[in-house]
């Protein structure tokens, strides 16, 4: 990496870093994880976008020379190829069932039955592949079948190849166009994973009142596996935070004394486990978090980006938050789109002279910059920020990167459904090196077993 | 609030047992089931202030309706030819095209059916033609147009310039409702009103028709 991209790189990372460390670095950061506006900036439409990964670094290279001063770029996403592989019901795709011009959307559904919740509590990781991925996988609708045979195998190739492209793209933002990324890895609230891919929207908020015990059980009884998932995927320098995007906790969906009840105590657990670990979280507080966020100042200070959604007022945000968390957001997605760039800079401008104060904060929109953003607005908010979101003349914050976890994190045990143990029993004696084998064994166990737990959102 | 009856009641309490186990023993006692349903009506009205008032939230709105749908399973075969009850008037709702999501018109079109209008659903991804073609159909004066997604602007623009096509603008309060809407985009897309929940578009309707 030639020193002048090596030298930007460290200055978006550290700039990145400081603002979610509450350290003040020289600028307000401007950061996305779902910079959607970047995805299709370069000419593709949703379907292109989606299925041809060729394009994602052509997209990324131009959106990064028009617009440098970004100081992360848009996070990986799905890859069309993959869920066709599977035929993953989750979701609806542009240029599939979609018109290539719309983005992918997500499809409720049942997946799990009310009267399953001791089957996944009792043993989850077989629950996903004998319940939940049958009913998530159209392909896998006969049981046994050459095609359902040839679905997971397909679906796991699908996933080494998009990993690779991922990793391939990290490597390429970082040496020859100096991008940090905005996050690495993900994890969903345990009631998210319950609400979203398990038992549906309509089927949780029955389970809360019908069977309050069992919900509560079943979000921590997949804490290990998904925090599992989480770090295998995450970033192993920790440079980056882990993605959490948080669907089902805010106020109209759940009330405050229900949140704290199901959905804040297993999340708790969870986050902890990852910050103990030595990572950050970027959490997307999706619709209005307003009455709930008060509880990240429960969490270890420094440690979370809470993106605040249109709905949730980055003002209050600010207030109940300094000192606490990290905030991202601000800017109204209906002002990219529809907005003036005088309007824009206005908006940019109260931001950075109010909520931008003493750091802690991190220009987006809600949670998002929207597709349809103009050009324009985009880089009137770029300007603007370069003009009143200035803190001091140089960073002096040094970029955060650790592979070594903390001195006296415990790991959790990898996760895998077979264990070495059953194998080499089966094995009998081994004749050379059992290790060597063992760790193969294990490795491609592992990530199999994290490919399962990718399918529940 | 009304005096509610036991059975309404034990439905607004979300004491689901209670409320199955009472339907069936007023069937058998011979009760009118289309005077039970009406109970169930004005149920609901409450479920829905209490959800105006901040005291009931998504997940008693759904758990509610869904002890309601137990009940019908029981009800709707007796209801024979039974007229509905007085409407106050036609409400036409649907997410516009190119966005799939339901959960929020799901709860604005219970609520408003629950307030005594009828409401004509046209359910997902409904291009702006399907509006005009109902707003015509059933006179409508309140057409709702919901959406959680952002790029969908164009989408509730082009039904309100195809209600101006059609010469029927005019005729037709336009509630614009769901996360992405507000005042810019109300005026963006030229709807008369943008509502965030589902309350503030029963109260649209209210105005519209009168109380």
């Amino acid at each position: 990496m030639n020193e002048e991209i090596r030298k930007t790189y460290d200055e978006r990372l550290a700039r990145y870093q400081a603002a979610i460390a509450l350290e003040i670095p020289d600028r307000i950061p401007i950061s996305s994880g779902s910079n959607y506006f970047a995805e299709i900036y370069a000419g593709n439409n949703k379907q292109q976008f989606l299925y041809n990964s060729n394009q994602w670094l052509e997209s990324d290279r131009k959106f990064i020379n028009d617009f440098p001063e970004v100081d992360n770029l848009r996070s990986g996403r799905f890859w069309g190829p993959l869920i066709d592989a599977t035929g993953w019901n989750l979701y609806k795709l542009p240029g599939r069932e979609l018109s290539p011009h719309v983005q992918f959307q997500f499809v409720e559904g049942e997946r799990m039955k009310s009267d399953e919740y001791d089957l996944l509590i009792n043993n989850p990781d077989e629950f996903i592949i004998e319940r939940v991925l049958p009913r998530a996988f159209n392909e896998m609708k006969e049981r046994g079948s050459v095609r359902a045979y040839m679905a997971f195998l397909k679906g796991g190739i699908g996933a080494a190849m998009q990993g690779a492209l991922m990793r391939q793209r990290g490597m390429t933002l970082q040496t020859e166009l100096g991008m940090p990324l905005p996050m690495a890895g993900y994890m969903l609230a345990p009631f998210d994973n319950l609400a979203d891919g398990l038992r549906g929207l309509n089927g949780i908020m029955v389970d809360i009142f019908k069977q309050p015990d069992k919900v509560m059980e079943a979000c921590d009884a997949i804490i290990p596996h998904i925090v599992n998932t989480a770090l295998a995927l995450a970033d192993p320098l920790r440079r980056y935070p882990i993605f959490m995007p948080l669907h089902r906790g805010n106020v109209p969906f759940l009330s405050p004394k229900q949140f704290e009840t199901f959905y804040w105590p297993s999340f708790k657990k969870a986050m902890n486990m990852l910050i103990d670990a030595g990572y950050t979280i970027r959490a997307y507080l999706e619709g209005d978090w307003g009455p709930n966020w008060h509880h990240f100042r429960e969490m270890p200070k420094g440690k979370i980006i809470c993106d605040i959604d249109v709905q949730g007022d980055i003002f209050k945000a600010k207030e109940d938050l300094k000192g606490y968390q990290c905030i991202a957001g601000g800017m109204p997605e209906s002002t990219l789109i529809l907005g003036t760039p005088d309007q824009v800079r206005e908006r940019t401008k109260l931001l950075c002279e109010t909520v931008g104060q003493d750091g802690g904060y991190i220009i987006n929109g809600g949670c998002s910059i929207p597709y349809d953003t103009k050009p324009e607005n985009y880089r009137a908010m770029i300007d603007a920020v370069l003009e009143y979101g200035r803190y001091k003349d140089s960073i002096d914050f040094e970029p955060q990167i650790n592979p070594n976890p903390p001195e006296g994190w415990k790991p959790l045990p990898k996760g895998m459904v077979t264990p070495w143990q059953v194998k080499r029993d089966e094995l009998g004696e081994i004749k050379g090196d059992e290790n060597l084998i063992r760790i193969g064994w294990e490795t491609l166990e592992h990530m199999a077993f994290n490919w399962l737990w990718a399918w529940i959102w | 609030m009304n005096k509610l009856s036991e059975l309404a009641k034990y439905l607004v309490d979300l004491k689901d047992q209670e409320f199955i186990e009472l339907v069936k023993k007023r069937l058998d006692d011979g009760d009118d089931p289309m005077e039970m349903i009406q109970e169930c009506n004005t149920g609901m009205v409450e479920v829905g202030m209490r959800f105006e008032r901040g005291e009931y939230y998504i997940s008693e709105l759904i758990m509610s309706s869904e002890i309601l749908k137990k009940a019908m399973v029981y009800l709707e075969p007796l209801m024979g030819d039974l007229k509905k009850g007085p409407s106050k008037g036609t409400v036409v709702i649907g997410t516009v095209k190119d966005d799939i999501h339901d959960i929020g018109k799901n709860i604005a079109a219970t609520l408003i059916k629950g307030s005594g209008y009828e409401v004509v659903d046209l359910g997902v991804d409904v291009p702006a033609e399907t509006f005009v073609e109902a707003v015509k159909k059933t006179r409508a004066k309140v057409l709702g147009l919901s959406a959680l997604l952002n790029l969908t602007f164009p989408s509730m623009k082009a039904v309100v310039d195809a209600l101006k096509e059609a010469g029927i603008r005019d005729q037709v309060t336009v509630i614009i409702g769901g996360a992405p809407c507000n005042e810019e985009v109300r005026q963006s897309v030229g709807a008369d009103h943008f509502a965030l929940d589902a309350t503030k578009g029963v109260k649209i309707c209210q105005q519209v028709y009168g109380k």
